[in-house]
């Protein structure tokens, strides 16, 4: 069985997720892999409170669509003009 | 006269071939110092904008983008969006302030958005538009305000004003900056955190406007290049004594009462006086700067090897056009530097420049003197441009085994004379343009595999040659701009697989030879211009090297219907199409719709 984690966002939302994607995110692979440490590596769960549903949804596609790119499938990711700003900000703390 | 022969071509080729020699020329005693490899290219913007955009083409080419980078992206697609980005991180208002200036959509409007950003640094260099009215938005970054680069703008003194308050100031560069005067220096008089300023070409400044340099202590970088009325204005400097780079070349005006104050200034490492009126006794006020490690005397005519005993720190110097001619060896002061015979001062000068065998970098135009560099085994870069150096003469290079760049240009070295540098295994760059080098001699660079750079545009070089380059799988510059290059000399590039830069000029290529060359994915820069058979299919050949940034197919029969091939070409900056079937609105065209990073082409 391929292995996951759950990302929960803001809201309390969770998304559940294959851990290979979560892991393009920087700071949840340290979060992840860091012995001891982080609670976070023994449940496999991430609590973002900073980060609203929304934007975590599409960090979430993100993921996903990095995975694709990096196999070779190089189509553009679409971001909605609005989401940016705060978008960006969750990137930057995600170092993503 | 090999300049103005250049100059003359350009016009005769129809403009299509900018030359880098110039910039070359002016560059070679900086590189051993900045270290910075600069490609000339026909706009000062596009020169730019190509060495800031490193990172961006690299991470372009098969590294995926980071979502920070696509958001970005995105951001300046619709910049017109935003009013304000002060609610942002710092780091991330500076990202995006840094990709509008690369992709050159900033302007007065979306510069508005960046009010109060806390931003660091504003790299505004040779940005056009920039005026006093941008000067709002830049002051209210405030104490965060590190480093401005306004060079090339139209900022005059009153728009310096509004600088006064950013008193966290390290780095301002106003080159080029012709509206800028003394009464502007007033207002940089309080920003004592400076430690970097540059005024390039200024025929305003004066000794008096210099005043204002006295009370900027921290200084360690001061550039005054170019700026013709400064003659007595360094006693200002007599307090700064943390300078350490002090730049005041072509300023056609220094004289040896200007080195005084210069003699305090106990922390100088690198000083560069070309073209000043200053003599020995000007550089005897050089006598204690014990730290001083780089010299550049070019064209100081009234200079003679009779200075160099003192300078013992020395790394890197330039003599080239001083007074080291034969005739000059009569104003030698002293009497063994009144010998009649040409070999006794070449002597003379051997065992005064022996003692600084810890030279990095030497520069001499001065044809005869080559004898002396016998002592001179760590120099690592040689620079014999324009010199009287022919085949025998390279028997003295020999023994210079540290030697990773070597400059032969425009002299009468030939085949036979390689030889001597077969052994030189560190050697990473040669140039032998414009030499009678044939194809004979390059078999004996076929054992310098640390080659990375290799000019080689010279008529006597031809296919057969370039089989004797098939070893050299390091080169990433070739030129072979002159040289009579035809389609079966091509098959010998194709394991050249690090080729970032190419240029084949001669005239004699046709479709059939591109073959060779379009899977040499690493390129960058391709000249291809005056092969006036190539055609559409050239362009559809080369549309698979996507990395490419600069394309010149000049005068060759590409025509508009052959455009639609470059569309995959996005890191596409600069296209060249002079003399072709090719109108510019056509390129327009392609730049809307696939090429977006366009930013120079011809014909416009």
């Amino acid at each position: 069985m391929r292995e996951t984690v759950k990302l929960i966002s803001m809201e309390g939302f969770e998304f559940v997720i294959d851990r290979e994607a979560a892991m393009v995110s920087q700071t949840i692979r340290s979060m992840l892999t860091s012995p001891g440490g982080f609670s976070e590596s023994k449940d496999g769960v991430v609590t973002f409170p900073d980060i609203s549903t929304t934007i975590l949804e599409k960090i979430c596609q993100y993921f996903y669509w990095s995975l694709q790119y990096s196999r070779g499938k190089e189509t553009e990711f679409q971001i909605e003009p609005e989401l940016t700003l705060e978008l960006m900000m969750a990137a930057n703390y995600l170092h993503t | 006269m090999i300049r103005r022969l250049m100059i003359l071509g350009y016009f005769i080729m129809g403009g299509a071939c900018s030359r880098k020699r110039d910039q070359q020329v002016e560059d070679i005693l900086n590189r051993g110092v900045s270290g910075k490899y600069s490609k000339s290219s026909s706009s000062k913007w596009l020169a730019t904008s190509l060495s800031r955009s490193g990172s961006d083409v690299k991470r372009r080419n098969g590294e995926r983008p980071s979502l920070l980078e696509l958001c970005v992206r995105k951001i300046h697609e619709d910049i017109d969006r935003y009013t304000t980005f002060s609610d942002l991180p710092r780091d991330i208002s500076q990202q995006i302030f840094d990709e509008l200036v690369y992709s050159q959509r900033l302007n007065l409007k979306s510069l508005e958005a960046f009010r109060d950003c806390a931003i660091h640094d504003l790299n505004l260099g040779e940005y056009p538009g920039v005026n006093d009215e941008w000067m709002d938005v830049i002051s209210s970054q405030s104490t965060s305000l590190l480093s401005v680069d306004f060079s090339g703008s139209d900022i005059t003194d009153s728009g310096l004003v509004s600088l006064r308050g950013c008193k966290n100031l390290e780095s301002l560069n106003f080159n080029f900056c012709d509206q800028i005067s003394n009464r502007g220096l007033e207002h940089l008089s309080g920003l004592s955190n400076l430690t970097s300023l540059s005024f390039r070409r200024n025929g305003a400044i004066t000794a008096q406007g210099m005043r204002a340099f006295s009370g900027l202590v921290n200084m360690k970088k001061l550039d005054l290049e170019k700026c013709p009325g400064i003659h007595g204005g360094l006693v200002h400097l007599r307090d700064l004594t943390k300078l350490e780079s002090l730049n005041i070349k072509w300023c056609n005006c220094i004289t040896d009462a200007d080195m005084e104050p210069i003699s305090e200034l106990k922390n100088l490492r690198s000083l560069q006086i070309c073209c000043s009126r200053i003599t020995d006794y000007g550089i005897s006020y050089l006598k204690g700067l014990n730290k001083l490690n780089l010299l550049n005397l070019e064209g100081c005519r009234h200079v003679t090897a009779a200075c160099l005993d003192t300078l013992t720190g020395l790394m890197f110097l330039n003599l080239n056009r001083c007074n080291f001619s034969d005739s000059g060896c009569e104003k030698f002061s002293g009497e063994c530097y009144l010998a009649s015979s040409q070999l006794k001062v070449m002597a003379l000068l051997c065992g005064k420049l022996c003692g600084f065998n810890q030279f990095k970098d030497l520069k001499l135009g001065n044809e005869q003197h080559y004898k002396f560099m016998l002592g001179l085994t760590k120099l690592e870069s040689l620079n014999l441009d324009s010199c009287r150096i022919g085949d025998e003469g390279l028997v003295h290079l020999s023994g210079m085994l540290g030697l990773k760049s070597l400059e032969l240009s425009d002299t009468e070295v030939g085949s036979h004379g390689l030889r001597h540098l077969s052994g030189l295994s560190n050697l990473e760059s040669i140039n032998l343009s414009f030499t009678v080098v044939t194809d004979s001699g390059l078999r004996k660079l076929s054992g310098l595999t640390s080659l990375r750079t290799l000019n080689l545009d010279a008529r006597h070089v031809t296919d057969a040659g370039l089989s004797a380059l098939t070893s050299l799988t390091g080169l990433t510059h070739l030129d072979l701009f002159g040289a009579r290059i035809t389609d079966s000399g091509t098959n010998y590039l194709r394991n050249l697989k690090k080729l970032e830069s190419l240029e084949i000029c001669g005239g004699g290529l046709t479709d059939a030879g591109v073959k060779n060359i379009k899977d040499l994915s690493s390129l960058t820069l391709l000249n291809l211009s005056q092969n006036s058979n190539l055609t559409d299919k050239t362009l559809e050949l080369i549309s698979g090297l996507t990395g490419l940034v600069s394309l010149n197919v000049s005068n060759s029969r590409v025509s508009n219907s052959g455009l639609r091939h470059l569309k995959p070409l996005k890191n596409l900056r600069s296209l060249t199409l002079e003399s072709c079937k090719v109108s510019a609105n056509d390129i327009r065209k392609l730049q809307a719709t696939d090429l977006p990073n366009l930013v120079n082409f011809r014909p416009e």
